[in-house]
């Protein structure tokens, strides 16, 4: 019996800590434990034997920090970890077969981008490298442990999928509030992971037993496979010099016993625990009756933080970000402005969306470069689950790829092509999928060969290994105005589809009213019609006010929301035909100063006033007046008062956010080729992820009409140098906040001085000083954002 | 590893020095009327976004010269050295506000700067103020020297990595450290607090 059998089968126990029995065989603080593979494995092969003497049946390698990032002769230590293994095994003289030895893989200690600085598909190599070699050592399974960050965890299982054939167990370090450290619960680990393909999985390190309850009842709540769950000894505390664990090996055993009878599968121990906390575990659990994994039925995404499930209350996807009869989102895209998708994005979630639909397809852009970039974006900004919305086989495959959590994919259909598309990604990288009753022959006419497609879709999906529960049918809603029936017909579709199905329903209702008059209030009678047809899930334009009231209404008239509570919120917040709130920080505005309405709504950084003057003033004064005699000295003024010290930044951003907003108004009036801006380019330099500094300067670069192209952050000097290529620019500004990057900063302003001398740099940043400056040669040096303007403007002559 | 005692503070409780928030602003002299309304607004978020966590350990202390050896590695700056004389041993910690933070700032970056400029500030000096908190509780009964940090007195930053790797802060408090020594989460420090003696 295989170890993934096993797990499912019988109670199977895991070893426990490490550290502190190499610790006290002599392990000197600071040295690397997994060295001892090499020079100590007789004290290894001591430990391991020890572990099994005690009944546990999974044993973990000395392998924990075994990465690329840290050993150069990994071909030599991770052979030699397992040697120390096999020798225990060899001297064991219990039942060996009880006995697997697990790969041990923990974090690479690197933070992955976006919050961090180190690469997706270099953490997937990293992990990979080790994996290759523990291919071919002869491991049972492969453990991936005390992993405290979701991404990182993804990116740990796909190089073990990808490298090895072995079973793949992962086990998550939490805090106490039941989150990982970067911040997912429970719920969306199970999720991902589940989705990913891992064998058996659950949490260790970070907490004692009784904090370990709450979370190992989470994860028998909302897992379909074996649960693992190895907790530290208590935490630790110094007594007299020594570090002791508060929870001793007794009473590690009574709540391991309350965790067992959970219907936990699989009880280990982590820091802290050493093989006398496994044997009186084993002796204190083994009467317990055993409780196989209960298979779970839900239909649920999840985001980096958190789960979406299905069937509770109706799900609202958010479609705005999808380039069709969008010209904005087209523009943006062309320019790939993504800041643009972002404000779609954040503003859907703010008005209720729960998951957001990702569509960047069009015909003149590299759509797979622009998804990935798009939920890279979105998911370093936004917490609700994606849903990677593509016909593109490889932009779908690169956006799942790289999706941190469990993804919704739009769609697949009952055509071969597409399934045989479609399912074996998923099989890959899981996910969810929007199933379309569309056939070969196109959509039926009638509800019954709705559900025929349909059922054609989930056996298919059956023979890939993918459940009912990650497939959502929509059965297509057709514009009523182009048949009568349409609309009866797609509501029979939902009920018949569950009834006789049992899966979860989505619709995109919008489609029901085109070239009606009044659209908005027939989708949202007909939204309301769908959900109590027993509609899970609609996608739709959270931003309507009218959908958005419709739905809080239908949830509360169909017995859904307790006290009306839900629904008397928003409606209180959202009197009829309010805008929906814009959440930017506002003083409160002050007497008015002796300045004309746009100039005063500049000052005092009120972004929709200013709008709202400028738009005036345009109706009579030319664009260019209104700039020069209104918006460039308003912001002058600001200018001047900061570095008087009478303004502080946060007000000097907001003046410039308002004087954008007076600005993008005039520049459209403005003829083309006056509108043609000045270009400068702005980056963060290499090895420096600080960028609030350079955002700054970039929000005030605009709103002086400069047009600013920003690399970001931690940007190699050649990547510079290509773009001022690329764009023909005159004027480069570098930042940098730490001294450990000021020769980035160095090496940048030499690079261009020497491949494109006609270039001028303006530096800044905390620790530039202005004789650092002048040093590397940058023409100038800016103590603040009000001189990097200053600067600009000297350079183009303004 | 080895006593490494672990701290979780609450983002509701933390102090939060709105006037120094003010001053890595700009603000200078008096904190106005209008700046104190925009960082009482930004305040809650800070709160609600830190998860304070924290762990320290004690280490020997040796001074020789300007050599400052502590259990885990060897450090040569005269400005540590003085810091530290007469001291035989010192707490090592490292503190963060967590990876709530991190997110926050990202996205208001990219939605609202000068919000993000109002956050990144109250969060700088909140985890000051909880710096502040783990130092005096250290500091009960004993008398400490200021605390010091890597990137101080010509102290490489590159120390972090051994501070962060003597007290598993990784494991512990996700606390990460990119190729050029920036710790993630962004708001953490490090730093050693020389141990001089009991209080009277």
């Amino acid at each position: 019996m295989n170890i993934a059998e096993r797990i499912r089968d019988r109670r199977t126990y895991f070893d426990g800590g490490m550290g502190t029995l190499l610790q006290k065989a002599g392990l000197a603080p600071g040295e690397l434990p997994e060295t001892w593979n090499l020079t100590h494995p007789d004290v290894l092969t001591d430990i391991h034997l020890a572990y099994m003497n005690a009944g546990a049946n999974v044993i973990t390698s000395n392998t924990f920090g075994a990465n690329c990032l840290k050993f150069e002769n990994l071909g030599e230590i991770i052979p030699a970890a397992f040697a120390a293994m096999r020798e225990a095994k060899a001297r064991f003289s219990g039942d060996r077969d009880s006995v697997y030895l697990a790969f041990d893989m923990g974090p690479l200690g690197k933070m992955l981008e976006p919050l961090g600085d180190f690469p997706f598909e270099t953490a997937v190599e990293c992990f990979a490298k080790s994996v290759r070699i523990a291919a071919r050592c002869g491991f049972d399974l492969i453990l991936i442990e005390t992993m405290s960050d979701l991404y990182e965890t993804k990116a740990a299982v796909l190089a073990a999928k990808e490298n090895s054939s072995l079973p793949v167990f992962v086990t998550n370090a939490y805090d106490e509030t039941g989150h990982l450290l970067t911040g997912a619960d429970v719920p969306a680990v199970v999720a991902t992971l589940e989705s990913l393909g891992a064998d058996a999985l659950g949490a260790n390190c970070s907490l004692g037993p009784h904090k370990m309850l709450d979370i190992a009842r989470q994860y028998v709540r909302h897992a379909s496979r074996p649960v693992i769950i190895n907790p530290n000894a208590g935490v630790p505390r110094v007594e007299n010099g020594k570090t002791v664990f508060d929870v001793g090996a007794e009473e590690f055993a009574g709540v391991m016993r309350d965790i067992a009878a959970l219907g936990v599968q699989a009880l280990g121990g982590c820091c802290g625990t050493t093989p006398e906390f496994i044997r009186l575990l084993k002796e204190k659990t083994d009467d317990l009756p055993f409780a196989p994994p209960q298979k779970k039925t839900a239909t649920t995404v999840a985001s980096y933080t958190h789960a979406v499930t299905f069937g509770e209350l109706p799900v609202v996807i958010g479609e705005r970000i999808n380039p069709t009869g969008k010209p904005k989102l087209k523009d943006a895209l062309r320019r790939s402005d993504l800041g643009y998708l972002l404000r779609e994005g954040i503003a859907q979630q703010e008005a209720g969306a729960d998951v957001l639909d990702v569509n960047v397809g069009l015909g003149e852009i590299d759509e797979t470069a622009m998804l990935t970039s798009a939920v890279k974006e979105l998911q370093s900004v936004l917490d609700l689950p994606l849903q990677i919305d593509t016909v593109r086989p490889e932009a779908l495959e690169r956006a799942l790829r790289i999706y941190n959590g469990k993804p919704l994919i739009n769609s697949v259909n009952a055509k071969r092509k597409s399934m045989e598309t479609v399912f074996p990604l998923m099989q890959k990288y899981g996910g969810a999928v929007i199933a379309l009753t569309l056939g070969e022959d196109g959509i039926p006419e009638t509800a019954e060969g709705r559900c025929a497609l349909a059922k054609t879709i989930l056996d298919t999906a059956a023979t890939y290994g993918i459940d009912k529960k990650d497939i959502l049918v929509d059965p297509l809603c057709m514009a009523v105005s182009s048949g009568e029936e349409a609309g009866r017909v797609t509501l029979d579709s939902i009920r018949l589809i569950k009834e006789t199905l049992g899966v979860k329903t989505c619709l995109g209702v919008s489609n029901i009213s085109f070239a009606l008059p009044d659209r908005p209030f027939v989708t949202a009678v007909y939204l309301a019609m769908a959900l109590e047809n027993g509609l899970d899930c609609a996608i739709l334009n959270p931003c309507s006010d009218e959908m958005m009231r419709t739905l809080r209404a239908s949830v509360m008239l169909g017995g859904l929301d307790p006290h009306c509570e839900r629904y008397i919120d928003f409606a209180v917040q959202h009197p009829r035909g309010s805008a929906f709130p814009v959440s930017v920080p506002t003083a409160q505005p002050q007497k008015k100063d002796d300045l004309p309405p746009l100039m005063y709504a500049i000052v005092k950084g009120l972004s929709a006033q200013a709008a709202a003057a400028a738009a005036e003033l345009l109706e009579t004064a030319p664009a260019l007046e209104v700039i020069e005699t209104q918006i460039i000295p308003a912001l002058s003024l600001v200018g001047e008062r900061f570095e008087k010290g009478a303004l502080f930044l946060p007000q000097l951003l907001m003046s410039a956010e308002s004087a954008n907003a007076a600005f993008e108004l005039a520049a459209k009036k403005l003829p083309k080729t006056e509108g043609a801006k000045d270009r400068v380019i702005l980056a963060t330099v290499q090895g420096d992820i600080h960028d609030i500094g350079k955002n700054i300067v970039k929000v005030l670069l605009q709103s002086f009409g400069f047009e600013v192209i920003d690399l970001g952050k931690d940007v190699p000097p050649e990547q510079v140098l290509k773009a001022v290529l690329e764009y023909d620019v005159r004027l480069v500004g570098l930042s940098a906040l730490m001294t450990t990057t000021l020769d980035a900063m160095r090496e940048t302003v030499a690079l261009l001085r020497e491949r494109a001398p006609q270039v001028q740099t303006v530096v800044g940043g905390a620790v530039l000083t202005e004789d650092y400056a002048e040093l590397i040669g940058a023409t100038c040096y800016a103590k603040d954002a009000m001189q990097s303007v200053h600067f600009a403007k000297r350079v183009f002559g303004r | 590893m080895s006593g490494v005692v672990l701290s979780v503070g609450s983002g509701e409780t933390l102090s939060i020095n709105r006037r120094e928030a003010a001053r890595y602003l700009g603000c200078r002299g008096d904190l106005r009327e209008d700046a104190a309304a925009l960082l009482a607004l930004c305040e809650p978020e800070v709160r609600r976004a830190a998860a304070p966590r924290a762990c320290h350990a004690v280490t020997g202390v040796s001074v020789e010269d300007d050599r400052v050896a502590l259990d885990f590695c060897t450090i040569e700056s005269p400005a540590l050295a003085k810091n530290l004389s007469g001291c035989r041993s010192a707490f090592v910690f490292a503190a963060t506000l967590g990876a709530g933070v991190d997110r926050t700032l990202l996205r208001l970056e990219k939605t609202d700067p000068a919000k993000a400029a109002v956050f990144d500030a109250l969060a700088s000096a909140a985890v000051e103020g909880w710096c502040n908190e783990l130092n005096e509780t250290l500091s009960r009964g004993l008398v400490t020297c200021p605390r010091f940090s890597p990137g101080y007195g010509g102290v490489a930053l590159s120390y972090q990595r051994d501070v962060l790797s003597f007290l598993d802060a990784q494991r512990k408090l996700g606390i990460t450290l990119s190729d050029r020594f920036f710790m993630t989460p962004v708001k953490s420090v490090t730093a050693i607090i020389g141990i001089r003696g009991e209080t009277e």
